[in-house]
């Protein structure tokens, strides 16, 4: 069943267009990753699903009913920021406790309490809630901006990058909390982000926004599978996609800045081009092999399980993630190949994927 | 605490010393000068040590050898205007100018500019400009020498101050909160009375305070709406001083009187001051 179905939604601050006809929806118990840039429209699109802005256009239906100009109290949504966005006046149970209190959503008291810790317990903050809001940590300030949105049961949770403001370790096990309290109550969740593992760890489909347009919606194996415009690459992955410009001649394709073509698939005009791969695709080795190209390992990057190699060659630079023992170093050299039946091929002008004549991109 | 001479604390103790004895200082001689006599307040050197004599005050209130003296200033009615109209009045401006400063802080609407000058302009305006117009449409109203139009007029000139400086401290709530508590099941207004309300309460508590302050020391239009029975605590004290001569002690023991129910009314608020002063420098609402 559909929880969230959003359609044509836009929206425009002055002469900025924040929203340009959005369209996604959301199923029950799934977990959608609105993932984007910083300015991209993800806040944007969360508050008008709340009810906090107001659109231009578009519809907008939370569990089969309307609600493009309801009020917020009306939507049944529950909301978690990115700042936290604690009441001062109030300690941190009171915070909790603070949507089954109102007038919309109140319940008994004992109900309160009941649900108080228990939302507390799942987020490991209960010996916190007599703790006045200035003397928690941030994260256990997020914490209980989480619990205040899980303390009720709504159609639909909109989290707005809820971790980015923690440090990566607090990040990563509130995101694994996240996803355990997600299977367990299979809640619906609309997680906005700009953090690619945090959309990748917790959600069933990736929503991919930039300049207020949705790009592509899909999971994270067919977005890898089929990217459907060059921004796709720069979002997804990490490293992301090796994205270099070239000149279409023929049935050959030159990479501008070095001396080595590839073979272009039938039905390509004739002129520029952009052109990527996966780092996945990309061969590296240590010894020259036939076909590879020589490059210089400027950088690398430890990882813990493994590393990242920045590899620079005719003033390019790609990354690629190798085993702990593939042992160059910086300025050691290596050799590279870019194979032809995984590149992906994007429009020069608009970006977007160019299928071949038989339709494959 | 004793301060050794080569504390980090010497010098500013050393300024605040000599700032306490300028602001308190002059306060100190008042009260000790309405407990003089006539003879000891004019002595050279001046006396520290003396028989407290409170003449002075029993002349303010028309009580003990004064009772019947044609030179009892007689406070007591004027007191009980003065804290009537002052409480009324920073009462009303605080609670309008709170309404008023938060729809400016949170609303976009038409001529919003254009209130908050007019607003800021009431306390441009010399009263001497507008006092003659004030005294006519009072006359006409009915409203000359009553303690209610006094309340109106003086809601009127703080009403201005009360909405600038309410609209700065809403405009340091987050918007957020409003948009919080809509999404869990309130609506704006109950989220202004019980979320918006509590963190700006320092704020409120420094506007009722600056609004008494005006109210109580206001002379200009209370001298002219009123002429007998509304008369004011500080009108009362200039037309008496006039009548027989300046009398010191009476003069002195007046402006103690004039002086303690500002301080005991600081004295209550002080901690929502301190809140409402901080509320800037910290960056959040008080709490």
């Amino acid at each position: 069943m559909t929880v969230l179905n959003v359609e044509g939604l836009s929206k425009s601050y002055g002469a900025l267009q924040a929203l340009d006809d959005i369209s996604l929806h959301v199923e029950r118990g799934e977990v959608l990753a609105l993932l984007g840039p910083t300015g991209a429209g993800k806040t944007s699109t969360l508050m008008s699903i709340a009810g906090l802005t107001d659109q231009q256009a578009g519809r907008i239906e939370i569990a089969g009913q309307e609600v493009s100009r309801s009020d917020p109290r009306l939507r049944d949504v529950a909301i978690v920021f990115e700042g936290f966005n604690l009441l001062p006046t109030l300690n941190a149970y009171d915070n909790i406790a603070m949507p089954l209190r109102s007038p919309a959503y109140r319940v008994d008291d004992g109900v309160v309490d009941e649900r108080v810790r228990k939302a507390a317990g799942d987020l490991k903050i209960d010996h916190l809630l007599e703790r006045h809001v200035d003397q928690l940590s941030g994260g256990e300030r997020q914490r209980v901006a989480i619990a205040r949105a899980l303390v009720r049961d709504p159609q639909i949770y909109l989290l707005d990058e809820p971790l980015s403001a923690l440090d990566l370790k607090l990040r990563e096990s509130l995101r694994a909390e996240l996803g355990n309290l997600q299977r367990e109550k299979s809640a619906t969740i609309l997680y906005a982000t700009h953090d690619y593992h945090g959309a990748a760890a917790i959600a069933d489909r990736i929503a991919l926004i930039e300049g207020g347009r949705i790009l592509q919606i899909g999971t994270l194996d067919e977005l890898i599978a089929h990217p459907n415009h060059v921004s796709v690459g720069k979002l997804i992955g990490s490293p992301a996609m090796a994205l270099f410009e070239g000149t279409v001649s023929g049935s050959q394709l030159a990479i501008d800045g070095y001396d080595f073509t590839i073979a272009c698939p039938s039905g390509f005009s004739p002129g520029r081009i952009r052109i990527g791969w996966w780092p996945e695709d990309i061969e590296i080795s240590k010894q020259k092999l036939d076909g590879y190209q020589q490059a210089e390992i400027y950088a690398t990057d430890f990882r813990g399980v493994d590393r990242t190699l920045q590899i620079r060659f005719g003033g390019h630079g790609l990354r690629k993630v190798v085993p702990l023992d593939f042992d160059l170093v910086e300025g050691d050299q290596c050799w590279f190949a870019l194979p032809e039946k995984q590149a992906f091929h994007f429009d020069y002008e608009t970006g977007e994927t160019i299928k071949n004549d038989t339709g494959q991109a | 605490m004793i301060l050794k001479r080569n504390s980090p604390f010497l010098i500013p103790a050393i300024v605040l010393g000599i700032y306490m004895i300028y602001s308190l200082g002059p306060i100190f001689w008042l009260v000790l000068s309405s407990l003089k006599s006539r003879q000891d307040l004019f002595t050279l050197p001046p006396k520290l040590f003396f028989t407290p004599d409170l003449s002075g005050y029993e002349a303010v209130f028309g009580i003990g050898a004064a009772k019947d003296s044609a030179a009892a200033i007689g406070l007591v009615q004027s007191l009980y205007n003065s804290i009537i109209v002052s409480i009324a009045g920073t009462a009303l401006a605080t609670i309008l100018g709170t309404l008023a400063g938060y729809a400016c802080s949170r609303f976009r609407f038409v001529g919003r500019d254009d209130f908050m000058f007019f607003a800021l302009s009431t306390r441009m305006i010399p009263p001497t400009a507008v006092l003659v117009f004030y005294h006519v449409m009072f006359a006409k109203m009915g409203l000359s020498d009553t303690v209610s139009g006094l309340i109106i007029v003086t809601t009127f000139i703080n009403l201005g101050l009360a909405t600038w400086i309410m609209k700065g401290f809403f405009d340091g709530v987050p918007t957020a909160v409003e948009s919080i508590a809509k999404v869990n099941g309130y609506s704006r207004f109950y989220a202004f009375r019980k979320f918006v309300l509590p963190m700006v309460r320092g704020g409120i508590a420094a506007t009722a305070g600056f609004c008494f302050i005006f109210a109580w020391n206001e002379f200009a239009f209370s001298s002219i709406l009123s002429t007998t029975k509304a008369k004011t605590l500080p009108v009362r004290l200039s037309s008496a001083m006039g009548s027989t001569g300046i009398e010191w002690t009476q003069i002195c023991a007046a402006g103690v009187v004039l002086i303690v129910p500002v301080a005991i009314f600081f004295y209550l608020i002080r901690r929502h001051i301190l809140m409402g002063m901080t509320f800037g420098v910290l960056g959040k609402a008080g709490h």
